[in-house]
């Protein structure tokens, strides 16, 4: 499909053309998504106010929305004929005299109204194969990138000029020989990521030259109806899910180590899976430094076939439960793990970016079959809020005799764009694929999770000055305030046995300034609780809008000077780093402190591995 | 206190994301007959006599208030020329909505309006909406095809006619507007048959408390 469209037959300078317009299309999609996004956010929000317990749910008779008990003769509540839950009269939305539905079966459908999912489904009669939101645009761009002989820029990339930017850069290299196919964000980036470098004092000076330089003179244009906040939402875009280029060393070293050590990586039992319960364990059995992948197995001690057949499986979340279940059915024409016909198949799945054994389920081992019934749902605990930044991966392995495997092929769903539907579930066959030879794109390495509460704390009076227009920000004294509450999934340190862990928090405000906090060591815990408060005083809303919040997770080493990081996560704006989903999502998060003045806003925020990204 | 911080901070309220709908909208016909003009009129509220080729594609946004609702339009230019062709087709499947324009002065144009509505049933989804526009209609002393010539062919092709000017802005804004509001319409014709419920949106239930109704289970 992908060869139907291309640009090779154009001329440079049309191709040139083409090209900005397609950028410029990105652009929009993404703001797009966003909105989409930030919908569902809301209508998660939505559910969750309502979100009962299991145990709640059968205990008594109440509304499903706002908890009200019910009678049973007054006041007795009916069944909504969307999602079959019992909702008082309250909570209903009258659509005709004959039709209610209940606020969130309501707001669901215009959720879906709003997205213009619609229109995807008509369009479906059509073209029932098509994937729903593909956009001729993302295959345009795509397939230029594979097809065209851009030649790499070099890891440190010349001086930043005007005319070396951007796109001109493409044109005038489009002829160069050099034939690999790296991609032309994989070109911005690195220059973004060196103007970064060489203006790090003049972050906005930098912006400025991306924007008109990358954009030209249709972000001149647009410009006037974009925000600052969204513009650098869209520089994030343009260079969402390629990793950096330090990303891309590290993660290959990541990969070249693990090779080696995986044949203990894969020793574990394979015939459990872990319930739901035990996601959130705290992994003191593991002694290993198992941030370092598990799942690039695949040579070494690790057999290779090729890669046929595929495999069915439904993905369903449960709201109130927070539970992602994954519901693996079967596989069929699988490629023979060894010669001699052999293959006891079974399916190993992660939930990416975490490959530490907690995120692994695997299912039972399936004696001498290629089109093996499995039948078993894999759970995972995981808030709906944290699925955006997750991929699954299921992948499928031949069990040979002592301990000997064999990758019979994969499949990696991102989670972001995963229509995850109330109480339904679809199961479809999904073809295997070899795995990815460099490491996955956007994947960051994660390292556990922060839980956090912020708060923008304004005093009234300053409230009153800020509706007069007052910009004197010598009266505006507002105080940030972030509750570190603990972090749970944290690597473990082979050498320290447990962890003595403390939280770093560092404010850096839009002079570069940089405010920092630090929380007490805790001892020898392996999920501490700090329930620590970092204070940032004296600040205004007018810079908070332009600050960036780095909270970084250390190890103190009793026997070295110096301290370990174990993960670091960052709320706020002006981030060139990361992909699309992480910068946006942190955006919003930090516009949602910002809005909402005086309220604990509360966040659980994924640690990254990438020290380098972090200020302490 | 949301709105104060937002005007003294040049923040806003979600920008660019706060509309209710996106829609996609799709210009095609002859090369020269208007259709670059007729975006930028619409756009931009500009014209320039100089006709440059438009290469590919190409595309503007505008947000418009209609019935009620914010509704972004990307609407995509593309080139008439037949060697664009393999890019132009591609954009018909995500367009919601099409505008067919040929020019009043020039025949040929008019004649491959068949051709372009035959595109569209090709490479469109089934329920594609297309106005057919005469352009150029300040032109009166070289027209060469009737307007009732087109209203018969609109009327054949199950599109709905207007004739316009870009230079003058003559029913450009109806143009774009109409359009809108037949995508509109089978926007809810859709959400009819798929799910009732979601119908009663447009004529705009709130949440609130007071529209819950009196009876328990709905008899009927
Ligand atoms: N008189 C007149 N000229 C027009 C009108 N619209 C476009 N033109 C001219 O027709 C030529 C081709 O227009 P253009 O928009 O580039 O056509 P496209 O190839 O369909 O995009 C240009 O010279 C325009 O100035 C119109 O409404 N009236
Ligand atoms: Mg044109
Ligand atoms: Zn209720
Ligand atoms: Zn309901």
């Amino acid at each position: 499909m992908a060869c139907e469209f291309n640009l090779n037959f154009l001329k440079e300078l049309e191709r040139e053309a083409v090209l900005e317009v397609l950028y410029r299309d990105q652009m929009v999609r993404k703001t797009e998504e966003e909105r989409i996004r930030k919908m569902k956010l809301q209508l998660q929000q939505l559910r969750w106010k309502g979100a009962k317990t299991a145990r709640q749910e059968y205990q008594e008779r109440s509304c499903a929305r706002c908890q009200k008990s019910l009678g049973l003769l007054m006041n007795r509540g009916a069944v909504c004929n969307g999602c079959s839950h019992r909702v008082c009269s309250e909570c209903r939305v009258c659509l005709n005299p004959c039709l209610w539905k209940c606020t969130i079966c309501y707001a669901h459908g215009d959720v879906k109204v709003k997205a213009g999912e619609w229109f995807f489904e008509e369009r479906a009669k059509k073209y029932p194969g098509a994937g729903r939101h593909e956009t001729v645009g993302a295959k345009l761009l795509e397939s230029y990138q594979n097809l065209s002989k851009i030649s790499v820029v070099p890891p440190t990339p010349p001086p930043f000029t005007e005319s070396a930017a951007g796109i001109s850069v493409m044109g005038k290299e489009l002829g160069e020989s050099k034939r690999f196919n790296k991609s032309v964000e994989n070109l911005f980036l690195s220059l973004t990521t060196h103007i970064k470098k060489i203006s790090k004092s003049q972050n906005d000076m930098a912006d400025r030259c991306v924007l008109t330089t990358d954009y030209g003179k249709n972000v001149e244009r647009r410009k006037q109806r974009r925000s600052q906040s969204d513009t650098a939402i869209n520089i994030a875009s343009r260079i969402k899910s390629t990793p950096s280029l330090q990303q891309l060393i590290t993660g290959a070293q990541n990969d070249s180590e693990t090779q080696s050590k995986s044949s203990w990586k894969e020793e574990d039992d394979i015939t459990t899976s872990p319930t739901s319960d035990a996601v959130f364990c705290d992994g003191r059995k593991h002694g290993s430094l198992y941030s370092l992948s598990s799942t690039c197995t695949e040579s070494g001690n690790f057999g290779k076939a090729n890669i046929t057949g595929e495999i069915e499986f439904a993905l369903k979340y449960r709201f109130r439960a927070c539970i992602l279940e994954v519901c693996i059915k079967g596989c069929k024409n699988l490629a023979y793990g060894e010669e001699k016909k052999k293959c006891n198949p079974y399916v190993k799945v992660y939930l990416l970016p975490d490959k530490s054994p907690q995120s692994k389920r695997k299912t039972a081992v399936k004696k001498s079959t290629v089109d093996p019934e499995f039948d078993e749902t894999l759970k995972y605990k995981i808030e709906h809020s944290q699925l955006s930044s997750r991929q699954l991966q299921i992948s499928v392995w031949h069990a040979g005799a002592l301990k000997y495997r064999v990758f019979l092929g994969e499949v990696v769903i991102p989670l972001a764009a995963w229509n995850f539907e109330e109480d339904s579930m679809q199961f479809d066959w999904y073809p295997l694929k070899p795995k990815l030879e460099k490491p996955e794109d956007g994947l960051i390495q994660y390292s556990g999770e922060l839980l956090v509460s912020v708060r923008l704390l304004v005093p009234a009076q300053s409230q009153s000055f800020q509706f007069e227009g007052n910009k004197d920000h010598g009266v505006l004294n507002c105080q940030l305030q972030v509750m570190i509450f603990g972090a749970r999934n944290l690597p473990m340190l082979r050498s320290a046995g447990m962890l003595n862990s403390f939280v770093k928090g560092c404010l850096i405000l839009p002079d570069q300034a940089e405010v920092k906090q630090k929380s007490p060591v805790l001892k020898k815990e392996a999920c501490p609780q700090w329930k620590h408060l970092f204070v940032f005083d004296g600040v205004t809303p007018a810079q908070l809008q332009q600050s960036c919040l780095h909270l970084t997770v250390w190890h103190k080493s009793i026997f070295s000077s110096s301290d370990q990081f174990l993960g670091g996560a960052k709320l706020g704006a002006k981030e060139f780093f990361g992909s699309m989903d992480l910068a946006s999502q942190r955006m919003l998060q930090w516009q949602e402190v910002l809005r909402n003045t005086n309220t604990w806003m509360d966040f659980t925020l994924v640690l990254h591995s990438n020290k380098e990204n972090f200020k302490s | 206190m949301a709105s104060a911080t937002d005007s003294r901070y040049g923040q806003k309220e979600s920008s660019d994301q706060n509309f209710d709908y996106m829609f996609k909208i799709l210009i095609i016909g002859n090369s020269s007959v208007g259709k670059t003009s007729f975006l930028f009129r619409y756009a931009d509220d500009s014209f320039t006599p100089a006709f440059v080729s438009t290469v590919g594609i190409d595309f503007k946004v505008k947000t418009i208030y209609r019935n009620d609702k914010r509704i972004k339009l990307q609407i995509w230019d593309t080139a008439g020329q037949e060697r664009y062709r393999t890019i132009t087709t591609a954009y018909y499947r995500g367009a919601m909505g099409f505008i067919l324009m040929y020019d009043i002065t020039n025949e040929e144009s008019f004649n491959a309006v068949q051709d372009w509505s035959t595109q569209i049933k090709t490479y469109s989804w089934d329920n594609a909406q297309v106005l057919l526009v005469g352009n150029k209609c300040d032109m009166e002393d070289e027209r060469v095809v009737s307007s009732e010539k087109g209203r018969q062919l609109a009327e054949h092709l199950g599109f709905e006619f207007f004739e316009a000017s870009a230079k003058d802005n003559i029913n450009v804004k109806q143009t774009f507007e109409r359009l809108v509001d037949i995508i509109c319409e089978k926007m809810s014709e859709s959400l009819d048959t798929a799910d009732p419920a979601v119908t009663g949106a447009k004529q705009g239930p709130q949440l609130t408390d007071q529209q819950a109704p009196p009876h328990q289970d709905c008899a009927c």
